[in-house]
């Protein structure tokens, strides 16, 4: 394993920056599709009481329900917060590694 | 020993340069210098230049003395050897084989098609001596045997690389070094394996492409020697001359300094060349023998422990239009002395003048000590077409005509004691301020061409005040390519500064592709990152449940608590929740950063270890 942490190390030196605009992106992406998806699956698949828990999701995003209007919705919400989540964790991660390579710098100096 | 300009710029003091020895590592010194504004003199003892890389021309026919693919890592050579041949380069494919108990088998080595070569029986003991192997290898590999033993087990190693290995260096697989095999396949980097993988191979300035298994090289139409020839031409033409069939005999020196080198020319007179710097490329123990006064006796034992292998071919003219498809091929069967076959009409279809007939070069490893050495061309030519026919490779009665060629030293030994040899005489020139030694022979490394003209272009630019080692050439690959530094015992002379051959725009660019893919993500900050976004998604959700109210808050958020200790959907279950989901969180962003950091070291790892597995395959 020390082997590998040595060659990783030869091999780049460089730690990520995330670019928080494309995280958003992907996450918004991922965060709308993915509400549509499993809204419309649901709607799909039919029965009784059709997405009685994903139906609870209406108390946080208004005008939300498990119908085909509502998975509409959701793709907005969802792109939304999937987007403000990703914006933030990229924005998190960047302030805290550049935080933390500042700090390691003034170590070695 | 550096140029001196005067006051105009132009250069006031001229270095008298003698070159000694005109093969790929002397003449490209002679053509670096006259590129300098130097015009050197080069002496060789031969009749022919081009040392090693000859072409000998018999009644048409050409012969290439080893077979010399023109392919190079080094852009700086790629760029020479395009400079000196310009358009006369042939691109031709690379096929060679092994022969051995009647079967062709691929070269470089391929797992599937030697096990079916081979047959059930071999082919299952093969497996099992590999996996022996990979179970309980060789805990040191101080010798060649060990080092191919450990990689491809006992039984391949006996098929495949011990005849052969013994046939061309005369001694015990188990007397060679391991540095030899190591020197093959070093210069794989990490860096180098994965930008192979990702971007596949990268192309130097000529668009030559760079792997250690290549499918094409590059050829002169007409042989190496044809470079050789033409860069003396082009050396000519510059004012620097080239005399042949000088031997050097004495070289004297004082207080570290070469103050007259002395050699014999054919008609046995003697010559003088009192030169202000000399580089030479003559065997190591030719030269300490030749330096007067003597130098001490641990110096010139040490020099004459220096071995070299001697190298005979003998080409043959067969009344045939295709014999074999391969370049060369390499004769394991032991029962015959042929070390490889070259079929010099497959290098280059110019390197015979008659279309319908094949030229082949018999290759024979002995040292000048064995009778056979010594054995009249014509008795080899009868020796040579009784293998050959006895392989099945021709009819005896195919054979039209044949020439002998002889190579003395034309490799250099990597037995126990080189090592301790070497160090001790390379300690000893050290003292010499205006004497450099260069090339395969002149530095006892078995550096293929590209490398040997390297150490000539470092050692002309040392002349000129520069600083290489030339000693570091074809050790150290961070030297050439990577970091542009190496360490180095350094002399009077020989310090190490980060000269670069030209890095091509395209290979900087992919370097910083791969900077980009394979830079790590900091695994605390994702961790801290995720935490904090986390803790605040449930903060947040639970907060609006609160601030809705209701008769039952939150029942279906409060199944959280099967999983966060504690949690509820109140205030204090908020800031509870907000701490819980921010460890959580942290923790999966850690473990995602470190996974995937991981994940592309094994990937980096796996692909280096898959280039060496390659490229060890290679080794012959």
């Amino acid at each position: 394993m020390q082997e590998k942490s040595d060659q990783s190390a030869r091999l780049s030196h460089m730690v990520v920056s995330i670019q928080a605009g494309v995280l958003a992106f992907v996450f918004a992406v991922i965060g709308g599709l993915g509400l549509f998806l499993v809204t419309a699956w649901l709607l799909v698949k039919g029965g009784e009481h059709v997405g009685a828990h994903l139906n609870l999701l209406g108390q946080y995003l208004i005008g939300y329900s498990v119908t085909w209007t509502g998975s509409l919705v959701g793709l907005i919400y969802g792109a939304l917060i999937g987007g403000v989540l990703g914006w933030s964790i990229g924005k998190l991660y960047n302030l805290i590694a550049q935080a933390r390579q500042r700090a390691g710098k003034k170590r070695t100096t | 020993m550096e140029l001196v300009f005067d006051e105009s710029g132009a250069i006031d003091y001229m270095p008298d340069v003698l070159v000694i020895g005109a093969g790929p590592a002397g003449l490209t010194a002679a053509y670096e210098l006259s590129k300098l504004g130097i015009q050197p003199t080069v002496v060789e003892a031969d009749a022919q230049v081009g040392g090693l890389s000859r072409t000998v021309n018999y009644n048409g026919y050409r012969f290439d003395i080893g077979g010399h693919r023109f392919f190079s890592k080094i852009p700086l050579v790629n760029e020479l050897w395009h400079e000196i041949l310009q358009d006369e380069f042939l691109t031709r494919p690379r096929l060679s084989r092994i022969y051995y108990d009647n079967h062709f088998f691929d070269y470089p080595l391929k797992a599937f098609n030697a096990l079916a070569g081979l047959g059930p029986l071999e082919a299952t003991l093969v497996a099992l001596s590999y996996a022996k192997a990979k179970l309980l290898p060789h805990q040191q590999e101080i010798t060649f045997e060990q080092w191919v033993t450990n990689r491809f087990g006992q039984r391949l190693y006996e098929i495949f690389f011990k005849s052969y290995t013994e046939k061309v260096w005369g001694i015990p697989c188990s007397e060679i070094s391991a540095d030899w095999a190591v020197q093959r396949i070093k210069n794989l980097s990490l860096h180098e394996a994965v930008r192979n993988a990702l971007f596949g191979a990268a192309q130097a300035k000529d668009g030559q492409i760079i792997t250690s298994l290549i499918e094409t090289f590059h050829y002169p139409r007409l042989g190496p020697g044809q470079m050789w020839e033409h860069c003396e031409h082009l050396l000519a033409h510059r004012g620097a001359q080239t005399i042949r069939g000088i031997k050097i005999e004495k070289i004297r020196h004082s207080r570290g300094h070469v103050e007259c080198v002395y050699g014999r020319n054919a008609s046995g007179e003697i010559v003088e060349f009192n030169s202000t710097q000399v580089i030479s490329t003559m065997p190591l123990r030719s030269l300490i023998n030749a330096l007067d006064p003597v130098p001490p006796d641990k110096v010139l034992q040490a020099a004459n422990q220096l071995r070299y292998r001697d190298y005979l071919t003998a080409a043959l003219i067969v009344k045939r239009e295709e014999v074999f498809p391969d370049n060369w091929i390499y004769i394991h069967s032991p029962e015959v002395k042929i070390g490889r076959i070259q079929n010099y009409k497959n290098w280059s279809p110019d390197m015979v003048p008659d279309a319908a007939k094949t030229s082949l070069g018999l290759e024979y490893f002995l040292w000048q000590e064995d009778d056979m050495w010594r054995w009249s061309d014509d008795r080899l030519i009868d020796f040579g077409i009784r293998e050959c026919s006895a392989l099945g490779i021709i009819e005896p009665g195919e054979v039209e005509d044949g020439a002998i060629v002889r190579m003395k030293k034309a490799y250099p030994i990597y037995d126990h004691t080189y090592t301790e040899s070497l160090a001790t005489v390379r300690n000893y020139l050290e003292i010499f301020s205006n004497l450099q030694t260069i090339g395969r022979n002149g530095l006892h490394r078995y550096n293929n061409q590209d490398h040997s003209m390297l150490t000539g272009v470092y050692a002309a630019r040392n002349i000129t005040g520069e600083k290489h080692d030339v000693w570091a050439v074809n050790t150290e690959k961070e030297y050439l390519e990577e970091d542009h530094t190496t360490s180095s015992t350094s002399g009077d002379r020989l310090v190490p500064v980060g000269i670069v051959p030209a890095i091509s725009e395209a290979d900087v660019s992919t370097d910083v592709i791969l900077e980009t893919i394979f830079a790590r993500l900091d695994p605390v900050a994702m961790g801290g990152a995720v935490g904090i976004v986390s803790g605040l998604v449930l903060f947040l959700a639970t907060a609006i449940l609160l601030l809705k109210g209701g008769e039952v808050i939150g029942p279906n958020l409060s199944l959280l608590s099967n999983y966060l200790f504690g949690y509820q959907v109140t205030w204090t279950g908020a800031f509870l929740g907000l701490v819980e989901a921010g460890v959580v969180g942290f923790i999966l962003g850690y473990l995602f950063a470190y996974l995937r950091n991981l994940g592309l070291t094994a990937y980096a790892y796996f692909v280096k270890r898959r280039a060496e597995s390659e490229a060890s395959g290679d080794i012959l």
